[in-house]
């Protein structure tokens, strides 16, 4: 049932990625209903899904995460009408989802009910964080792609079919402020249960990371706010830290390998 | 009955002479009035800078006259206004409207503009329209608005001063607040700046060499007026920057704007160059945060936008013939039945002249027998009528009645009110 479920997601995910992504393909534009329409029964089916799991491990926080992915790309198309953030995010949801089901997945009953309510809101919280930096590492990069066309000209189809500068530039703004908190209550919900119910401090790896996390997405964010960076110099900062996190995350598994813990 | 459009177009006529044609909204009534008394039952005038045409119903022999009297008069140096003009007729008078409520007619291919105008025409014309062009006119607006929403023909820029306002677009979004700076008075500036203002900027500032032509263009467009050496520090507010000068040479430098870019604080910056020669240095656009755009480069978008409209234009034919035949067969079916009203009275006069004549002759019958024969006859023409009087309203429906019309005329001498 958790397969079948997350199989159906992936294939409404595909289908309205594909549709949304077609005039890139020279095919006629999709009326907007039923790319945003498939991406939320996706959703909705995906979410069922998660309900069922234990949040521990990795597969199903790449799960949350690519759930993540879908809603925040349904609402940069209902708020900003930024379609083209389906480039990223259709295919790093979808092989978020594959690789969890590849790792496997199994219903969790026992854990969800040995942690209770604060580790899936510290999951919850810091898969959204890290999703909202990864949507702003996604608009930057549009940004910039956007930025070297109209610059150099081109009038394309970048330059017809994505958003235009500014707007791209404001959902990394909104990403940024949004992940912020987000990431933030996470961390310390994460610290708190760790105190609360092992009696110690969260492993050096979860610490290390959560806060290194915290620290990249918390510069991002000043840089923006209080030095006002907009533009080329603010995506910059969104790919590099989004990079950062990213290679951080990878080396300490290396580290310590496995798929029973996220870190 | 018919239809006829007697005018003047932009494939026909030079600007110099459409502008003499162009009819004000307050000159259309008489104009109507004038040209219906020549002999039609119902007419619109459709005039905008690009055309003139007079779309008539029933039009009578005298009408050409009128038409081209009335356009001639606004000409000088006897010139005759037929010889910039056109006539169209029936089918193809109905194909010509929905091409040019479509914008298949346009000067730029898919325009909306003239969507309104039609609406706009119509609407003046209202009272002297008839039953016929008010049909004509509402299907024409319905046609134009399905070709635009069933095709691209519409999409994109495909002019410069639209092409302007794609290129500010994809770098601010939502147009509207953004600050315009108009630097020089030239036409397309002007034209450009009508085209930002309609998306909701504000042309804040205009610049020009002599102050008194920045002060004339800034109170039309509720701006402040500056010399050009004032306009460099405002390019540190600004968001857009039309430049349209007569300057032989760049003067717009990068010294200039480099020096207030630094003021902006990251935000871009759009220059469109509309002047040839061009008014600002290549070297500007390299600044960070400056797009600058010339004409050619504007060019390149509307050109654009214009192949792939073209690319459109099969299946906007396909859709306006498909329209042609549905109001043509509307139209025949009108003309149809009247038609055939008085073919049969034709006949059945025919028919009671000749019963009447037998009657006389055969006085012993009786009067039930009488009855007989006079019910006979009528079922005996019933009869014959059946076939062609099917074979008519079927050829209506299929929009051939108006054909198999004039054919039933020739032959039978009919000179019912349809004859025009």
């Amino acid at each position: 049932m958790l397969v079948n479920l997350h199989l159906a997601a992936l294939a409404l995910y595909t289908v309205s990625a594909v549709l949304a992504l077609a005039p890139f393909a020279g095919a006629r534009p999709v009326a907007r209903g039923w790319t945003v329409g498939l991406a939320v029964l996706g959703a909705v089916l995906h979410a069922i899904a998660l309900s069922q799991l234990s949040f521990a491990g990795v597969a199903p926080a790449l799960s949350l995460l690519a759930l993540c992915l879908v809603v925040l790309q349904v609402c940069s198309e209902l708020l900003l009408r930024a379609t083209t953030v389906a480039l990223f995010t259709a295919p790093l949801a979808g092989g978020f989802v594959g690789l969890a089901l590849l790792l496997g997945l199994a219903p969790g009953a026992e854990e969800r009910a040995g942690r209770g309510v604060w580790f899936i809101l510290h999951v919850s919280l810091s898969v959204l964080g890290l999703a909202l930096l990864a949507l702003a590492f996604i608009a930057a990069a549009l940004y910039l792609v956007q930025f070297r066309e109209l610059k150099a000209k081109r009038f394309g189809q970048v330059f017809q079919l994505f958003p235009p500068l500014e707007r791209i530039d404001h959902l990394n703004h909104v990403a940024l402020v949004a992940g912020f908190p987000a990431l933030t209550i996470g961390v310390l919900i994460a610290i708190g249960y760790a105190i609360r119910y092992a009696g110690k401090m969260p492993d050096a790896a979860q610490l290390v990371w959560g806060s290194f996390t915290w620290v990249v997405l918390g510069w991002t964010v000043w840089v923006r706010v209080a030095r006002h960076w907009a533009g080329r110099r603010a995506a910059f900062a969104s790919i590099a830290g989004f990079a950062a996190v990213v290679l951080v995350y990878a080396a300490l598994k290396l580290a310590q390998p496995g798929v029973q813990r996220f870190l | 009955m018919s239809i006829a459009i007697l005018g003047v177009n932009h494939r026909t006529a030079p600007l110099e002479v459409r502008e003499r044609f162009a009819h004000a909204p307050h000159e259309v009534p008489e104009a109507l009035t004038r040209v219906l008394a020549a002999g039609a039952s119902g007419g619109v005038l459709l005039s905008t800078c690009n055309r003139t045409e007079f779309y008539l119903s029933e039009p009578k022999e005298g009408v050409p006259e009128a038409v081209w009297g009335l356009l001639g008069a606004r000409l000088s140096g006897h010139r005759s206004a037929e010889q910039y003009g056109y006539t169209t007729r029936d089918r193809d008078a109905v194909r010509h409207l929905y091409r040019v409520s479509a914008g298949l007619d346009s000067m730029v291919l898919g325009e909306s503009q003239i969507q309104g105008q039609v609406r706009d025409a119509w609407e003046t014309s209202r009272p002297q329209a008839g039953p016929v062009l008010h049909r004509l006119f509402q299907s024409a607006l319905l046609v134009g608005a399905r070709v635009r929403t069933e095709t691209e023909v519409g999409v994109g820029a495909a002019s410069v001063p639209s092409a302007a306002v794609a290129v500010a677009s994809k770098i601010f979004g939502n147009l509207t607040g953004r600050s315009a700076l108009i630097l020089g008075a030239g036409d397309m500036a002007e034209l450009a700046a009508s085209c930002l203002v309609g998306e909701g900027a504000r042309v804040t500032l205009v610049a020009n060499r002599t102050y008194e032509r920045a002060r004339a263009i800034a109170e039309q467009l509720g701006a402040r007026a500056l010399t050009l050496e004032e306009a460099w520090g405002f390019f540190a507010e600004t968001d857009i920057v039309l430049c349209s000068t007569a300057a032989p040479h760049a003067v717009v430098t990068w010294d200039r704007v480099a020096r207030a870019i630094k003021a902006r604080g990251g935000r871009p910056l759009c220059i469109l160059d509309l002047a040839v020669p061009r008014d600002v240095e290549p070297a500007v656009g390299q600044l960070e945060n400056v797009f600058l755009y010339d004409v050619d480069d504007l060019q390149a978008v509307a050109g654009q936008a214009a192949a792939q409209r073209r690319s459109e234009i099969p299946a906007a034919e396909g859709i306006v013939n498909e329209e042609v035949d549905r109001f043509w067969a509307w139209y025949g079916g009108l003309v149809v039945v009247p038609a055939l009203r008085e073919f049969r009275e034709r006949l059945d006069a025919v028919r009671a002249q000749e019963i009447e004549r037998a009657l006389r002759r055969f006085k012993h019958l009786e009067p039930e027998d009488r009855e007989q024969l006079d019910q006979f006859s009528r079922a005996l023409l019933n009869k014959f009528l059946h076939a062609p009087t099917l074979a008519l309203k079927e050829a209506a429906e299929r929009g051939r009645g108006y054909a198999l019309l004039g054919a039933l005329k020739e032959l039978f001498g009919l000179e019912g009110r349809d004859d025009s």
